[in-house]
């Protein structure tokens, strides 16, 4: 499986100026903006506030933006007509993920800057963001696979905002149903304790559970979501 | 080429086809919705087709430009794009976004996408139906050049647009496929026997359909054709056989002003609307009945013809 770069640039040049022109998607990217604003005035003590922030982020940019991508293409049949033309499976799944990959990474370093939070490790938390990005973004390929429209592409994304962000609280009913401890495993609940882990007195056996975690889910979504590209498009 | 045949309730749906394909020349074929669909449906899985389909969209914020650009990165060929926009007519929509054209240039737009095709043959699905005079024009240009390097497979319901760029065109429909003659041949040259000057006497024609002896008035009819030897009488839509040839009909119908406007066709001039210029070499004629029906016209019938209309 071939990438060529010139023919993934070109899908990610394309998808940049329609992804900009189009303002009912692309108004999404100030959305997490506006919640860090609004979460600076909370004390920043609070634990976890940052942690909501980027579940929430992740899910809004990275998965509904890339849903939204891959299925407004099969709405207007482009993304057939793209694959009659050279560019593999991999050059337009690259392009268009690369694309949501640079918004997400600018949006959320402007939200990081607000809420004014200083990791633990600078070189654990950029890794644990960009496989979370990654994860996130192989979610919204998927749920874009599924969807024909890019009104079903914003209602699939809704049980994945549900499970997704909600895992962390889900945790906290562990007690009461343990059947909830599969939650802990999820990769968003992984993030609150990776952003947990205080800078006083810690060492990496404490963030290396979580990032091992964060990167199987990456791996393995990532896998799924170009393999059920190839079957999808096959069927149709 | 090669179609599998296809049996709907235990029918005959699809014969088995088989298109003799060359470069430098495209076959039309001219049938309804639901065989075009299967006919696309064969040729998914092969890589050596690209497929048009009727339901082609578009990236629709982007500019002309910016599509084409698109096109020529994503296809990896070397051409530059202000040659392209001259070359495609579109100078003046450069600037406009797709989503603000009109519809026809919309489709004309969204067509190219053939331009850029790799693939050695082309199948396209209704490319004439939403274009106006104008787009059909520079399409069928486009067209005519790709054929110089592929083949072309057009797949449309409608005569008229088969033959605007077309060199051999089939008809497929419940009796089955069979080419229509639509060639231009100048060396044709019937013999034309001496006319029965006083022939006003009561000329019906009479057709065949279901074992059942039909009688038309000559005015009724729109026009005549001869498919594969056999003569098909148009009238109101419907088709009915006849046993006469079409020298025979024309000498008959000649004084209910009928003409022999092709080899192969005989049209009722009262009902024809327009004549249509394709290119300096290719016309036809549209009539004016219910459906739309249109019939091809010969280069060298045009100057009889215009005599006969005096214009």
């Amino acid at each position: 499986m071939s990438i060529s770069l010139k023919r993934a640039r070109a899908i990610f040049v394309k998808d940049y100026k329609e992804f900009t022109r189009n303002y009912a998607v692309s108004i999404m990217l100030i959305f997490p903006i506006i919640l860090a604003l609004l979460f600076r005035s909370v004390d920043p003590s609070v634990p976890g506030i940052f942690a909501v922030v980027l579940n929430l982020s992740f899910v809004i940019l990275s998965c509904f933006t890339q849903a939204c991508l891959i299925a407004e293409e099969k709405e207007r049949n482009t993304l057939r007509s793209l694959m009659m033309t050279p560019a593999t499976t991999m050059d337009v799944l690259f392009g268009k993920s690369s694309l949501v990959f640079v918004m997400s990474a600018v949006v959320l370093g402007i939200v990081t800057y607000i809420l004014g939070y200083e990791p633990t490790s600078i070189w654990a938390f950029v890794a644990v963001i960009i496989l979370s990005i990654i994860l996130y973004t192989a979610v919204g390929t998927i749920c874009g696979l599924f969807s024909k429209t890019v009104l079903e592409a914003s209602l699939t994304i809704l049980p994945v905002i549900f499970i997704f962000t909600g895992a962390p609280w889900g945790t906290l009913l562990v007690d009461d149903f343990p059947i909830f401890k599969v939650l802990e495993y999820l990769p968003s609940t992984q993030l609150v304790y990776f952003l947990e882990v205080r800078n006083t007195g810690f060492t990496m056996g404490d963030l290396f559970p979580p990032l091992l975690i964060t990167l199987a889910w990456t791996v393995v979504l990532t896998i799924v979501s170009v393999v059920l590209y190839q079957r999808r498009l096959k069927d149709e | 080429m090669q179609f599998q045949p296809m049996y709907d309730n235990g029918e005959l749906f699809l014969p088995k086809i088989e298109l003799n394909m060359t470069s430098n020349q495209s076959i039309g074929i001219i049938t309804d919705l639901k065989r075009k669909q299967l006919l696309m449906n064969q040729l998914v899985n092969y890589s050596e087709y690209y497929l048009f389909r009727a339901g082609q969209g578009e990236y629709m914020r982007l500019t002309v430009e910016e599509l084409i650009t698109f096109l020529i990165k994503v296809t990896e060929r070397n051409e530059r794009v202000a040659l392209l926009m001259d070359y495609f007519a579109l100078k003046e929509e450069r600037k406009v976004k797709i989503k603000d054209l009109s519809s026809s240039k919309r489709m004309y737009v969204t067509l190219l996408r053939v331009f850029f095709a790799h693939q050695p043959t082309l199948v396209l699905e209704e490319p004439y139906f939403y274009l106006e005079e104008q787009d059909r024009r520079h399409f069928k240009r486009i067209l005519d050049d790709l054929s110089k390097e592929k083949q072309i497979l057009i797949l449309t319901s409608n005569l008229e647009d088969a033959i605007i760029s077309c060199d051999a065109i089939y008809r497929l429909n419940e009796s089955g496929f069979h080419p229509l003659d639509i060639r231009d041949s100048e060396e044709d040259k019937q013999e034309v026997q001496k006319q029965d000057e006083a022939n006003i006497t009561l000329q019906k024609i009479s057709t065949k359909r279901n074992d059942k002896v039909i009688l038309f008035n000559p005015p009724e009819i729109d026009f005549i054709e001869s498919i594969e030897g056999s003569i098909l009488v148009h009238v109101g839509g419907g088709n009915y056989d006849c046993a006469l040839t079409l020298t025979e009909l024309e000498q008959r119908l000649l004084n209910f002003g009928f003409f022999r406007c092709h080899r192969s066709y005989i049209v009722n001039l009262q009902k024809v609307r327009e004549i249509i210029t394709w290119t300096k070499n290719s016309y036809s004629l549209r009539l004016n009945t219910g459906q739309d029906a249109v019939v091809p016209l010969s280069r060298s019938k045009l100057h009889e013809l215009k005599a006969l209309l005096n214009i």
